[in-house]
């Protein structure tokens, strides 16, 4: 349509060539003109009173002068589709940064309970894990290590190490049975292969072997695990 | 003359508009791809679930810290805390028996502080608004005589939504032991 009308407006009028980039009052004629021509058909009067009620609207359509008509009308075009182009751009960049705002937000990166698969996951493999590194007979802490040796890393198996070497003997010598239960366990935040979780703990512990005194204690542990090699391994573990 | 004329306004203004044109439908494509973008992000159900989430999480965390919270000496402002963070049956029971309780507490002259060390929610059902949270709490107690006791408490909160924020309508002692508890 515009460019059509570009192209036919440019026949008739024979604008000067030499008067292509008009001056000041040129270019304000041409700010009338489109909208003239666009009700060309209907808006005869609309038309005539734009150009009648601009000074130097009048001035260029008498028929002495160069009529600059073209020239300043696809200035102001380019000028209007430059405006739009960057209102454009502007207005996507907008919404792109604002997109990016709210995926990238603290709680939409949490991954917790919205990833119902991986929520379950983390949640079971973090207290097993816990349960079977925590739980031992008297004559079989060597399975606990050895759970201790594929599920944990990090700072949580030095902990563990540390811990383990100091009563090792005493668990044998009082003949300790302790069992270890995750009664409840939550994810505080699960971000990719980063995750944190509150686990409540029972652990049972019988001394003496058979018979002996069971006493069962509460804990609480934040757990901090990572993902490696398709499971999730506590890195690191805190008292709470 | 006025062909010359013709043919050098013909060559100016056909690149230009179609240069125009493309760099225009271009700049319009990335600006309707970015808004349908941004709509999509904003309307997204897990976005409104983790907002939920979270929303849930802290409002359980700042309920149970402050029911675990009450000075003696303030015992009034203290309990309509603990009635405003509340809902349902535990509004119920902590309003029907708070004559009685601001009597124990204010013989008793203790001070009780509660910080919330770590809590996640477990469950989350954001179109009935209900939810279930773990609080791991250290409780502090001081006595009349101005002794300190700490205690380290786990705790299990149910949160009901009423009118748009999140309150505690249950809350206990996770239990410890289950049957083989000594």
């Amino acid at each position: 349509m515009t460019l059509t009308r570009l192209l036919r407006r440019g026949g008739p009028p024979e604008p000067g060539a030499e008067a292509d980039f008009a001056d000041a009052p040129a270019e304000g004629e041409g700010g009338g003109e489109p909208e003239s021509v666009e009700k060309e058909g209907g808006g005869e009067s609309e038309s005539a009173e734009k150009e009648g009620g601009q000074e130097p609207g009048s001035a260029a359509d008498a028929p002495d002068g160069a009529r600059p008509h073209r020239p300043p009308d696809g200035r102001l075009r380019r000028a209007a589709l430059v405006a739009a182009v960057v209102v454009l751009v502007l207005g996507g960049c907008g919404f792109f940064h604002g997109a990016h705002q709210l995926r990238s937000a603290a709680s939409a990166r949490n991954h917790a309970l919205t990833d119902t698969g991986a929520t379950t996951r983390v949640a079971g493999d973090v207290g097993n894990a816990l349960a079977r590194v925590f739980s031992y007979t008297p004559d079989g802490t060597a399975a606990a290590e050895r759970s201790a040796r594929t599920v944990l890393d990090g700072r949580a198996a030095r902990q563990y190490e540390t811990l383990f070497e100091q009563v090792r003997d005493d668990l044998t010598e009082q003949r300790v049975t302790l069992s270890t239960r995750a009664v409840r366990t939550g994810v505080v935040e699960l971000d990719g292969d980063e995750a944190r979780l509150l686990v409540f703990l029972d652990q049972t512990s019988h001394k003496g072997g058979g018979e002996g005194e069971v006493t069962t204690a509460a804990a609480q542990l934040t757990v901090t695990a990572r993902f490696e090699d398709d499971r999730w391994r506590i890195v690191d573990i805190k008292a709470r | 003359m006025e062909r010359v004329v013709r043919a050098l306004t013909g060559t100016r203004s056909r690149p230009l508009p179609a240069l125009a044109l493309a760099l225009t439908l271009v700049a319009g494509g990335f600006a309707a791809w970015a808004g349908q973008d941004w709509y999509h992000a904003a309307h997204d159900d897990r976005a409104a679930y983790a907002g939920q989430r979270d929303e849930a999480l802290a409002a359980g965390e700042q309920a149970v810290q402050n029911l675990n919270t009450l000075d003696h000496r303030d015992v009034d402002r203290g309990l309509d805390l603990w009635e405003s963070s509340t809902t349902g049956e535990l509004h119920e029971q902590l309003s029907s028996g708070r004559a009685e309780f601001a009597e124990q507490v204010k013989a008793a002259k203790t001070v009780t502080t509660a910080r919330v060390l770590s809590g996640a929610v477990t469950e989350l059902d954001d179109r009935a608004g209900r939810a279930r949270v773990l609080i791991a709490l250290r409780i502090t107690v001081k006595a009349s005589d101005g002794a300190k006791t700490d205690k380290d408490s786990r705790m299990l909160g149910e949160l009901t939504r009423t009118d748009g924020r999140w309150k505690l309508s249950a809350l206990g002692q996770a239990p410890v032991g289950g049957t083989s508890a000594g």
